[in-house]
């Protein structure tokens, strides 16, 4: 562990560590472009030259590694105004795009200029250099090779992760413009992350383009729900409407990246019809809206009678792979407690399987649900009926008389994505009584005798667990659309209904209880759940 | 004057091994193969030899780097991308006694312990490039190639590998990236190529000058090479002069020729019995000196240094008292601007900013502010960049802009 | 569908042979196709992508890079004249106007008649025999207006 000296302070540097990757360590960044975590080294932007002791001429901090006993500025004006120069090279032929660039407010090239610039420029607009501009690369992305400040991050990010070589330089000297052959479009289920790698404008999100300035949006902590790998991700949303989604850096499990389907998933929350309003079936076979209160009432007396007519193992508890771990451990909790049920699904299509499934070398599993682990560590299985479709067969056999059945549609779909569901309309259609928390509407809703509305994914705060067993926290983005409640909240409500004891006010306050009560969430605790997340001892 | 480099190069089929063996060719790398590969490095130390392709490097020094224990091949690279402005010499080589350099590239490559080797010829010079293979060829069909070097038990290869014009990958790092197949653009340093070099294994690249000096090393000895020269600059170096000149071409020098002396003896004066305005001394990317600072200068590494620019490459262009300095500067900062690779900021765009400005200048566009700007542009590049081309249009930029600044201001409005 | 001739294909393997690694042939390969091939076009670029398993971007990327490369159609014979500090000192600007007259066209554009294209190029290392230029793989140097036209005119001939 080198020590050196930064700016007069003295660091601790971890073995093999650049200069620049200690000092961010340490909270001091170092001005850099090409330079990135997740990326092999370049050195080609010189925006972090600093001046170390001993060495005649400034130096990258990239590409410098730390060695015992450095002396290291950052900060004196031999660097400031190299820094300077280097900055003002960049914005000479840069055009004056800040008004329709979308970049505005998050460049790199705008916040290092405020800092280390405010210079006036000394080329005429006539001798900049001119490039093309607006290039469509496909679904994803748009370039811009003018605002390209050449760090090659988009070249390096295809080259090595995804492996797929479409961006390259071509030319030579300050023509150079980066570019894909023939202007192909990015055809990789990853294009997506070269926006948020770009320091700059000239790459940036089709998807984004010219809807919102980005000092209007608000920013919240998120885990994507497109599948079980749990990227951790930054809801950005403003009054209510999520704008985009980009990608936080967890060394765990994302690194930097996203996969495109999952950064675009929050599209299908607007897709459909809410569930906005408690609603009962009444003797004339009608949907009619309901209070809480009375739903909530109707349904535990409704499947008490249930219980005490058949047996508590009588009635299903399906839960969903989409649901908090907070949702379906009162979920869980209160069937069992308050129904004696004895009978746990949520598998409709090998979730258990899939939630290992790698769907590519890089991030993504076939499973595109954000918690089918949990629902495994919740004990939501039964070896019995082994799935949706012993649960329909029991259904059939009049074994199972009811259930309350969680269902969200997936966040990233599938040609599947339809049969699924057509399952869970035939297990409704077997079922003497069935109560459905959903957040999007369905025709086959009217089938069942109560649909509960309940928050979708980003509208409420809650831990998912992902497929090694990472749980991990999800902020509250937006609000859910009329009277939905988060499913704990559900739940909590219908456990008062039944007559016990109901102190939950938090989702936070249900992850300690289910510290307390579920085995393999034992030993963790909320703090944990933060970025990077915790993993589950068991698995 | 000693000819070491020069001794044959005019005499008739020099080029054939024929004619090259009958006038002691391929002496030496038989007396080189009888030596311990690090007395040859040794011998090669002593000599004092510098790198002649611009930068000056202790040649045995740079081979010393190399590691000995290595289970990685180590490469011999002969950098003849000769693009610098004013230089022409190792086109002469080449064209005339290949074999010279195949000898001195045997002896290197044997003292390094490396089997497969690379002439990196510029593809301007695809004919050069031409008489060459046809010199290596004969080298092979008298087995002082392939797979036994002279009988050896050593594998030998040479093979030539053609640039297509990109001056930028005559700097070391550059010319074994384009080696690689990829785009020219030099490397961080460290690491360095003695260590990581072509494909990640041990590298030395040399110029061809360097290498063909050899010969005369290993036969007459390190220290015979030594006595020839100065104290900081030994041997012979070759000095390909242009201009305005009554004789250009290649000559040889003993390092610590007077400068003016080669002007006025070895490249016969200014023609047209002009006068000397300013010279070029080593390829357009040293300081240009004033015909007044050339008083004195000797032809060495040390001594043109102390008078504010560089030997080089040797490329030395001379300017009568009829040539317009911006003109010649903006010809100059166009090179730089074209050259440039792109890779890092403050050369990308400084080459080609300064380009536009001096054209400007030159076409009566100017202001004196301008001059500013451009000894403002060259401070920002000079140091900051990867790799030294951008301190290749500073020194003419600033050498010229401050020494001939009244031209300049003439050209400018206020 | 452009392919190499059975000669150039032959040439392919020599040149793979000359490397411990596939990758070092790219260049040797490109200046092969453009003798088959006239200029490294985009179909040109995928073809010796398709033949070095590279992507053509990446191949496209490295020819864009070298200015000897056509990027675009050339002229039978392509002449490249030096614009640098010693020709330009010894007079080399009137032979580039002496080309544009004979030929009548910009740089890198190519005569009606196919036969001829032009463009200016950085130092061929002719100084001392300035002013100097390059067709194809001959050097004219010592150049004067007249001799530019003289050379022309030859090689329209051939």
């Amino acid at each position: 562990m080198p020590k050196f000296t930064l700016n007069g302070q003295e660091v601790e540097a971890k073995a093999g560590q650049t200069i620049i990757q200690a000092a961010g360590d340490h909270g001091i960044e170092i001005p850099h472009y090409c330079y990135h975590p997740d990326l092999p080294i370049d050195g080609n932007c010189r925006m972090c030259l600093v001046d170390v002791e001993k060495m005649p001429k400034l130096t990258p901090a990239c590409t410098t590694i730390v060695n015992e006993g450095m002396v290291v500025r950052s900060d004196n004006p031999r660097v400031k105004e190299a820094v300077r120069g280097v900055l003002e090279f960049l914005l000479i032929n840069h055009p004056v795009d800040c008004p329709v660039c979308d970049q505005a407010g998050e460049c790199r090239l705008q916040d290092y200029y405020m800092v280390y610039g405010l210079h006036t420029s000394e080329i005429p607009l006539g001798m900049k250099v001119r490039k093309r501009k607006v290039i469509d690369l496909g679904p994803m992305v748009v370039l811009d090779q003018e605002r390209c400040v050449l760090c090659s991050r988009c070249i390096r990010f295809f080259d090595n992760v995804t492996g797929t070589g479409e961006m390259q330089f071509f030319g030579r000297g300050d023509h150079v413009a980066i570019g894909t052959f023939e202007d192909r479009p990015l055809d990789n289920p990853y294009s997506g992350n070269v926006v948020d790698i770009c320091p700059v404008g000239a790459l940036t999100s089709r998807d984004f383009r010219f809807k919102c300035r980005v000092w209007f949006l608000h920013a919240t902590n998120s885990i994507c729900a497109g599948c079980s790998t749990g990227c951790a991700t930054r809801i950005d949303h403003r009054d209510g409407a999520i704008f985009r989604m980009i990608a936080r850096r967890n060394p765990e499990v994302n690194r930097s990246w996203l996969c495109d389907e999952g950064r675009l998933s929050f599209h299908e929350l607007t897709r459909s019809e809410r569930v906005i309003q408690p609603s009962i079936k009444g003797s004339d076979g009608v949907q009619t809206p309901i209070t809480w209160e009375d739903a909530l009432q109707s349904v535990d007396q409704r499947l008490k009678q249930i219980r005490d007519a058949n047996g508590g193992s009588s009635i299903l508890g399906f839960g969903s792979p989409s649901a908090t771990n907070e949702g379906l451990f009162l979920f869980k909790r209160y069937l069992t407690e308050q129904l004696g049920a004895t009978q746990f699904e949520f598998r409709i299509d090998s979730e258990d399987k899939k939630v290992l499934d790698e769907e590519d070398q890089i991030l993504r599993h076939f499973d595109k649900h954000p918690n089918s682990m949990g629902a495994i560590k919740l004990g939501l299985i039964s070896d019995d009926l082994d799935g949706i479709d012993g649960a329909i067969r029991a259904a059939r056999d009049g074994r199972i008389k009811a259930a309350v059945i969680i269902y969200f549609n997936p966040l990233v779909r599938r040609p599947s994505d339809d049969e699924a569901e057509g399952r869970i309309i035939e297990l409704i259609d077997e079922l003497k009584y069935s109560v459905v928390l959903a957040a999007h509407k369905a025709d086959w809703h009217a089938s069942a005798d109560v649909v509960l509305p309940v928050a979708a994914w980003s509208e409420e705060e809650g831990t998912y667990t992902n497929f090694e067993g990472r749980v991990q926290f999800a902020a509250k983005a937006i609000e859910s659309a009329g009277d939905a409640l988060p499913i704990w909240e559900v739940f909590a409500m219908l456990i008062h209904a039944s007559g016990a004891e109901s102190r939950w006010m938090s989702a936070e306050n249900v992850f300690a209880t289910m510290t307390e009560q579920s085995q393999p969430y034992s030993r963790i605790t909320f703090e944990q759940t933060q970025l990077p997340g915790v993993v589950l001892a068991s698995c | 004057m000693t000819k070491i480099l020069l001794a044959n190069t005019d005499k008739p089929d020099q080029a054939s091994i024929g004619k090259y063996r009958e006038r002691g060719g391929y002496k030496a790398l038989e007396k080189a193969l009888t030596m311990e590969q690090t007395a040859l490095i040794e011998e090669v130390k002593a000599s004092g030899l510098r790198g002649r392709g611009g930068a000056g490097f202790p040649t045995g020094m740079k081979w010393s780097f190399v590691p000995r224990n290595t289970n990685k091949p180590t490469y011999l690279l002969c950098n003849a991308d000769e693009s610098e402005p004013g230089t022409f010499k190792d086109r002469l080589l080449m064209e005339r006694d290949p074999h010279l350099l195949i000898e001195g590239m045997a002896i290197a490559c044997y003292a390094l312990n490396c089997h497969l080797s690379y002439i990196y010829i510029r593809g301007e010079y695809e004919f050069v490039a031409n008489t060459q293979q046809k010199a290596l060829d004969e080298a092979y069909d008298a087995k002082i190639l392939g797979p036994s070097l002279m009988g050896k038990d050593y594998p030998l290869d040479i093979f030539i590998h053609l640039g297509q014009g990109a001056y930028i990958c005559g700097e070391e790092t550059s010319l074994i990236e384009s080696l690689e197949g990829n785009r020219g653009y030099p490397r961080i340093k460290p690491p360095f190529p003695a260590t990581h070099g072509f494909l990640a294994s041990p590298t030395v690249v040399n110029n061809v000058e360097t290498l063909a000096s050899l010969p005369w090393i290993v036969q007459n000895g390190g220290a015979a090479y030594a006595a020839i020269g100065t104290e900081k600059s030994k041997g012979t170096k070759l000095i390909s002069v242009s201009g305005h000149v009554a004789k250009p071409g290649v000559y040889e020098v003993d390092l610590g020729y007077p400068l003016l002396d080669f002007i006025n003896n070895e490249a016969g004066g200014i023609a047209n019995g002009r006068n000397l305005k300013a010279v070029i001394p080593g390829g357009s990317s040293v300081p240009v000196m004033t015909a007044a600072e050339c008083e004195g200068a000797l032809l060495d590494y040390e001594s043109l240094l102390k008078a504010g620019s560089m030997l080089g490459s040797g490329g030395m262009i001379v300017l009568d008292d009829t040539t317009s300095m911006p003109e010649t500067l903006s010809v100059i900062a166009d090179f730089y601007a074209h050259e440039s690779c792109g890779q890092c900021t403050p050369c990308r765009e400084g080459t080609g900013w300064a380009a536009k400005i001096l054209k400007n200048i030159v076409a009566g566009k100017g202001q004196r502010s301008d001059l500013d700007l451009l000894l403002k542009i060259v401070d920002r590049m000079e140091g900051k960049t990867i790799c030294p081309l951008a301190d290749a249009d500073v020194m003419p930029i600033r050498s010229f802009v401050t020494k001939f600044r009244s031209e300049f201001e003439a050209l400018c409005a206020s | 569908m452009i392919e190499f001739s059975p000669e150039a294909k032959k040439r392919f393997q020599t040149i793979l042979s000359h490397y411990p690694a596939k990758r070092a042939a790219l260049l040797p390969v490109l200046i092969l196709a453009q003798h088959e091939f006239g200029w490294i076009s985009q179909e040109v670029a995928e073809y010796v992508g398709a033949l070095m398993d590279y992507p053509p971007s990446d191949v496209l990327s490295v020819a864009t890079f070298y200015t000897m490369l056509h990027k675009k159609p050339a002229g039978k014979y392509h002449i490249d004249i030096c614009k640098n500090v010693s020709c330009w000192l010894m007079g080399v600007n009137p032979c580039i106007d002496e080309i544009k007259r004979k030929l009548e066209v910009e740089r890198r554009e190519v005569t009606a008649d196919g036969k001829f294209s032009w463009d200016v190029t950085e130092c061929l290392g002719s100084c001392g025999t300035a002013p100097a230029m390059q067709v194809g793989d001959r050097y004219y140097e010592n150049l004067t207006p007249a001799k530019v036209a003289e050379i022309i005119d030859r090689l329209r001939q051939e």
